[in-house]
C-alpha cells in the first residue's frame, strides 16, 4: 500500500516510498523535491528551534556591532537599527527590516516550538494546523541569513572608516543563521503528521479525521 | 508507462502537506483535511496577480535605481548614492568582493528576477510546451535567490544606524530604498503567487494529443 | 532521485510506521540548546552585573541631550549615559536618568556636579569645540564628600574651579563689583594666578562679596596682610601730582580682573587661611596706602580761590607728602558777615618720621606741640600751590616765609587753626617789588657825564682826518697822471709785434708745416714695421 504525492510544481502523481534516512524523494518527471527524511527529525528539529530561540533572543538585546571613530563611540542592536529607520522617516522600509530579521523568524521558530514540544511531551497541540500553514507561510519571509551577509558588507565598508567591534548579538546571529538553517532542513513534516497522528490515536480527543482522504469542508 | 497528474486524475493537493483529497460535490471552499489550508486545483488568478505584481515591479525598479538609497553627510558636505553609484564607489575605492556582492544582489538578481518571472508568465500565458524543465529550474531559482535582494536594504539599514556622528558623518536611508524595498517585496509576492503547475499544463495535453 | 512506477488509482493512504519515542532519550543534538541557553544566561548575568548605578539630575533644559545618546563624561573618559530625559512632575525642571558604568559608583557623593557640556563662547575663550562633531555631553566634577547620593541638581555653567584643584579660596568684600565677572583673572606681579569664582552683593546692600580663587603655589603669597584691588580696565589717576595711567592686562582691561601685593613692611609671614576675609580696594594707590594710624588734624582758611583744590589733594612739606585734605567746609562768619571756606587738612607725622634714617620717638602731644610753635615762629606757612600745570590741580604746601606776617597756631579751635599765606600771585607781586628797587639804585647821572666827553673827542678825531685828504689830492696826483702815460705806449709797441702778417707768424707757421709731414712719414714707418718687424734688420725690401 502506498500513497501518491502530487508534485507542486508539475502535479504529476508519484507513488511515495520509504527512502533511507537522510535520503530525498523527487518528483519523476521535473525533479522537484518532494519530500526528505531525516534521521530522528522532530528532535533534531525542536534541538535546533529552542537553541534559535534563545539566540534569537540574545540577539536582538545585545549590540550587533559598536562602532569607534576618532573617540566617538556609537553601537546599535537590530531593533535600534529599525528604530532609526523608523525615525527618519523610513517608516516602510524599517517595517520591512523588522518583518523580515525580528517578526518573521521569531513567528516560524514560536510556531515549531509550538508545534513540536507538546509532540515530544506526547499531546497534540490545538491550532496545530494554522501552526503549520502559519510556518509554511512565514519562511520564505525570513531572512536572517540574508541579513548576515548585510551586515558583514556594512563592515566591511565602515572598517576603513572606522574601527569596527563587532558585539555580541553579531555572533548570535551568524549562530541563529545556522540553526534557522538547520532546523529547517531536518524538518520532516511527513514524520510531523505521522507523529500527531500516533498521538492522537492514543489521546484520542485529538484525532484527525483523514484516513480516507475525503475533502472537508 | 502511463503518468497522471493530480488535475487528470481529479485530485485536490493541499499546497501546505501535501495530501491529497478526492473533491466534493461543492466546487468552492474546501479544506484541506490534515492542516485547514485553502484547496485549489491550481493556483488562482495565478496569471492575473503575478501580471500585476510585475507590473509594479517594473515601475517602481526605476525609482529604486534612479533615487538615491543612501545620504551621507559630513561638516564637508553631503553625498547622495544610488545602487550603481555606491557599487562603483566600492569598486574603485579597492574593495571589489564587496562591489561584486553588492552588485549581483542588488542589480543582477532583482533585474534578472523580474525578466525571467516575465519569460515564465509569457510563456504559461501563450501556453507554450518550450523547454518545461528549464522553465521549472528557472522558477526554482528565482525562487530561492530572490531573497537575497534584500542585500542592499540591510546595509542601508545597519549603516544608518551606526553612522550618526552628528556632524562628522551621518548617514540616512533615501528615497531609493523604499522604491527598492518594494521592488523586492513584490517580486517576492509575483514569484509565490505564480503557478509553476501551468508550466507543465500546456506539455501535458500537447502529450496527450498526440499520444492518443 | 528515486525512480517508482507510478500506480494509479491506489488512493490509500498507508499507516504511518512512526516509532513514538517515549521518555526523554538523550541525544547529542540536544547539546545545541543546552549550550544556547548557557551562553544566554551567561550573558545576561553578566550584564547585569556589569550595569552600574542609576541616577537622576535635573537641569533646567535638556538643550543638547538625547536619550540613550548623551554620555557622561569624567576627564574625557566615558562613565555613563543618558538613559531618558522627562519633565519634572512641578514642569519646572528636565529630569534626566542616566546610568553610570560600575566604577563609577564611588563617584556618586554629595558634592560631586554635573553639568552640560556644549560649544560655548565665554569670557576667557572658546570651549568645548569637540561637541560640535560628537555632540554634547555632560561634564562630572567628584567631590570630595562620603556622603553617597542618587539625585542630583544639574550646574547650568561649568564650575570654575575643579574640586580637585589645589589652591585656597579667599573672600573679598569691597565696596562696588566694578567690571569685574565670574572667570575674572587675578594677578600678582602681573601673572595670573587665580580666578573669580563668584559674586554676590550682600544682603543689606552695602557691599559686594567676590569669591576669589587663588591656585596652588601662589596661595602661599596671601597673607592677612595683603591687598587686593580692582585692577579692571584703566586706571587713570589725575591729581595734584600729575596724570598717572596703570593698566594690569589687555585681559584684564576686557574681562576685569583683581591684583593684590603684599606691602613690603609686612612683618606677618604666615599664608592665609582659607575663606579669610579681605577688603577689596578700588585701586592700587588705595590699597597700598599705608593706614596712618596718627592723625593730626588742624584747619586752614585760605584768602583766595580753592577752585582746584579736591578733597585728597595732599599737603606736602618741602615736597615730601606728609598729609592730605580731608574736607572743605563752609562757614558763616558773623562778625566779618563773609562766608569763610575752612580747609581741614590730617597730617601723618609718621610719613617723615618713618622716612628718617635715625629711629626717631614719637613725641609727646606737648613736644609736637612746642616744635610746631616753634615752626611758625619761624615762618612756617601753608600755601595753595599748582601742582601740575596739565591738570591744574591745587595742593597744600607747608613751607617757611620769613617775611610772612606774624602769626600762631591757634590752639583753641578744634582742630586747631594753622597760619596760612597768600598764594602764587603775592610772590609775583614780590619780585617786581625787588626789581623796582633794583633799578632806582643804579647812578644815572654819572652815566650821563661820561656819555658828553666821549662824543667831543669824536669831534675832534674828524677834523684831523679832513687836512689829510686835503693834502693827498695835491701832491699825489700829478705823478700818477705820468705812469699812467708811459704804459699806454707800451701797450701799442706790443700790439703791432703780435700783427697777424708780421714775420714772426710766417716763420711760426713754417716750422708747423715742417712738423706735420715728420709726424707723417713718422707714421709710415711705424705701419711699415708693424707688419714687416724682419725691415729693422733686412732693409726695405725691393718690390
Amino acid at each position: 500500500m502506498t500513497s501518491l504525492i502530487a508534485c507542486h510544481e508539475c502535479d504529476l502523481l508519484n507513488r511515495e516510498t520509504v527512502i533511507p534516512p537522510g535520503g530525498k524523494a523527487c518528483c519523476r518527471r521535473c525533479g522537484a523535491l518532494l519530500y526528505r527524511r531525516t534521521r530522528n527529525s522532530l528532535d533534531r528539529t525542536l534541538a535546533f528551534t529552542l537553541g534559535a530561540a534563545v539566540l534569537m533572543v540574545v540577539a536582538n538585546l545585545f549590540p550587533i556591532v559598536e562602532l569607534d571613530a576618532q573617540g566617538h563611540r556609537t553601537s546599535t542592536t537590530l531593533f535600534g537599527s529599525v528604530r532609526t529607520l523608523y525615525d527618519d522617516e523610513m517608516r516602510s522600509v524599517a517595517t520591512l527590516v523588522f518583518a523580515t530579521t525580528i517578526l518573521m523568524p521569531a513567528l516560524e521558530t514560536g510556531a515549531m516550538i509550538y508545534m513540536l514540544l507538546p509532540l515530544k511531551l506526547g499531546w497534540v497541540p490545538k491550532r496545530l494546523p494554522a501552526m503549520f500553514r502559519l510556518v509554511q507561510t512565514v519562511r520564505p519571509w525570513s531572512m536572517v541569513e540574508v541579513f548576515m551577509l548585510g551586515t558583514l558588507v556594512s563592515l566591511a565598508k565602515l572598517e576603513h572608516l572606522a574601527h569596527v567591534v563587532p558585539g555580541v548579538a553579531l555572533w548570535s546571529f551568524g549562530a541563529l543563521m545556522v540553526l534557522m538553517a538547520a532546523a529547517a532542513a531536518s524538518f520532516d513534516a511527513h514524520e510531523l503528521w505521522a507523529r500527531v497522528e500516533a498521538t492522537g490515536r492514543r489521546a484520542p480527543r485529538f484525532s484527525m479525521a483523514a484516513s480516507n482522504g475525503e475533502a472537508a469542508r | 508507462m502511463t503518468t497522471m497528474t493530480a488535475a487528470e486524475a481529479g485530485l485536490l493537493p493541499c499546497h501546505a502537506c501535501h495530501l491529497l483529497h478526492r473533491p466534493s460535490q461543492v466546487a468552492h471552499g474546501l479544506v484541506c483535511v490534515r492542516c485547514s489550508a485553502t484547496l485549489h486545483l491550481r493556483k488562482p488568478d495565478s496569471i492575473t496577480r503575478v501580471w500585476a505584481f510585475l507590473i509594479a515591479a517594473y515601475i517602481l525598479y526605476v525609482p529604486a535605481n534612479v533615487l538615491p538609497v543612501m545620504e551621507t553627510g559630513s561638516l564637508f558636505g553631503s553625498q547622495t548614492d544610488t545602487i550603481m553609484s555606491g557599487v562603483v564607489y566600492l569598486w574603485t575605492s579597492g574593495s571589489w568582493p564587496l562591489a561584486v556582492i553588492v552588485f549581483v544582489a542588488s542589480i543582477l538578481v532583482p533585474g534578472a528576477k523580474l525578466i525571467a518571472l516575465t519569460v515564465l508568465l509569457i510563456s504559461v500565458q501563450r501556453s507554450s510546451t518550450w523547454r518545461p524543465h528549464d522553465r521549472g529550474r528557472l522558477y526554482r531559482i528565482v525562487e530561492l535567490v530572490g531573497r537575497w535582494s534584500m542585500l542592499d536594504i540591510y546595509v542601508a539599514a545597519i549603516l544608518t544606524a551606526l553612522v550618526q556622528f552628528k556632524s562628522l558623518a551621518t548617514i540616512r536611508a533615501g528615497p531609493g530604498a523604499i522604491a527598492f524595498g518594494a521592488v523586492v517585496v513584490l517580486t517576492m509576492f509575483a514569484a509565490e503567487a505564480f503557478d509553476p503547475r501551468l508550466i507543465w499544463d500546456p506539455v501535458r495535453r500537447h502529450h496527450a494529443a498526440h499520444t492518443d | 532521485m528515486l525512480r517508482t512506477p507510478i500506480d494509479p488509482g491506489i488512493s490509500d493512504i498507508p499507516e504511518a510506521a512512526v516509532e513514538q519515542k517515549r521518555g526523554w532519550t538523550v541525544s547529542l543534538v540536544w547539546l545545541i540548546p543546552a549550550v544556547a541557553v548557557v551562553i544566554g544566561g551567561w550573558l545576561a548575568v553578566k550584564a547585569i552585573q556589569d550595569r552600574g548605578p542609576t541616577i537622576t539630575i535635573t537641569f533646567k533644559t535638556a538643550e543638547g541631550l538625547e536619550a540613550d545618546k548623551t554620555k557622561i563624561k569624567y576627564k574625557n573618559v566615558d562613565v555613563g549615559v543618558v538613559k531618558q530625559i522627562a519633565i519634572s512632575a512641578d514642569r519646572t525642571r528636565v529630569v534626566v536618568t542616566a546610568e553610570l558604568v560600575k566604577q563609577a559608583a564611588p563617584y556618586l557623593v554629595e558634592d560631586t556636579r554635573f553639568w552640560v557640556v556644549s560649544a560655548h563662547i565665554a569670557a576667557g575663550g572658546v570651549s568645548g569645540l569637540g561637541t560640535l562633531f560628537s555632540g554634547a555631553y555632560i561634564g562630572v566634577d567628584i567631590g570630595k564628600s562620603s556622603k553617597r547620593q542618587q539625585q542630583f541638581t544639574g550646574l547650568e555653567v561649568a564650575p570654575v574651579v575643579g574640586a580637585d584643584l589645589p589652591g585656597r579660596q579667599f573672600v573679598l568684600r569691597g565696596p562696588e563689583l566694578g567690571s569685574l565677572e565670574i572667570g575674572s583673572p587675578v594677578y600678582f606681579r602681573r601673572v595670573q594666578v587665580g580666578r573669580v569664582l563668584a559674586h554676590e552683593l550682600e544682603r543689606d546692600g552695602t557691599a559686594v562679596t567676590v569669591k576669589i580663587f587663588v591656585d596652588a603655589p601662589y596661595d602661599q603669597y596671601v597673607n592677612p596682610n595683603t591687598r587686593f584691588w580692582n585692577a579692571s580696565g584703566i586706571d587713570v589717576i589725575a591729581d595734584a601730582t600729575g596724570v598717572k595711567i596703570h593698566t594690569q592686562s589687555v585681559v584684564a582691561l576686557l574681562l576685569g580682573g583683581i591684583a593684590f601685593e603684599t606691602p613690603a613692611d609686612s612683618s606677618v609671614v604666615q599664608p592665609a587661611d582659607e575663606q579669610h576675609v579681605f577688603p577689596l580696594f578700588p585701586d592700587h594707590s588705595q590699597a597700598m596706602k599705608r593706614p596712618d594710624v596718627e592723625v593730626v588734624p588742624f584747619t586752614m582758611y585760605f584768602s583766595e580761590t580753592l577752585r582746584g583744590l579736591s578733597v585728597g589733594a595732599a599737603v606736602d612739606y618741602s615736597g615730601v607728602p606728609i598729609g592730605e585734605v580731608k574736607s572743605i567746609g563752609a562757614e558763616f562768619d558773623p562778625a566779618t558777615t563773609a562766608i569763610r571756606i575752612p580747609v581741614e587738612v590730617a597730617l601723618y607725622p609718621e610719613r617723615l618720621r618713618s622716612m628718617s634714617r635715625e629711629t626717631v620717638a614719637k613725641p609727646t602731644p606737648a613736644e609736637r606741640k612746642a616744635r610746631l610753635d616753634g615752626l611758625v615762629e619761624a615762618g612756617l606757612r601753608a600755601q595753595l600751590r599748582t601742582g601740575s600745570l596739565l591738570t591744574n590741580q591745587l595742593y597744600v604746601a607747608l613751607d617757611f616765609f620769613p617775611n610772612a606776617p606774624k602769626a600762631k597756631i591757634d590752639w583753641t579751635k578744634t582742630p586747631p587753626e594753622l597760619p596760612t599765606i597768600h598764594g602764587g600771585l603775592q610772590e609775583l607781586q614780590a619780585t617786581l617789588g625787588n626789581i623796582a628797587v633794583k633799578i632806582e639804585k643804579l647812578p644815572l647821572d654819572q652815566v650821563a657825564m661820561d656819555l658828553r666827553q666821549a662824543l667831543q673827542s669824536l669831534n675832534r678825531t674828524l677834523q684831523s682826518a679832513d687836512v689829510l685828504v686835503k693834502r693827498l689830492d695835491t701832491e699825489l696826483v700829478p705823478v700818477a697822471r705820468e705812469a699812467l702815460e708811459e704804459s699806454r705806449r707800451t701797450l701799442k709797441t706790443t700790439e703791432r709785434t703780435l700783427n697777424t702778417d708780421g714775420p714772426l707768424q710766417q716763420d711760426l707757421r713754417g716750422a708747423l708745416r715742417e712738423l706735420t709731414r715728420a709726424a707723417q712719414s713718422l707714421r709710415v714707418l711705424g705701419d711699415y714695421l708693424a707688419s714687416h718687424p724682419e725691415a729693422v734688420l733686412l732693409g726695405k725690401k725691393r718690390e
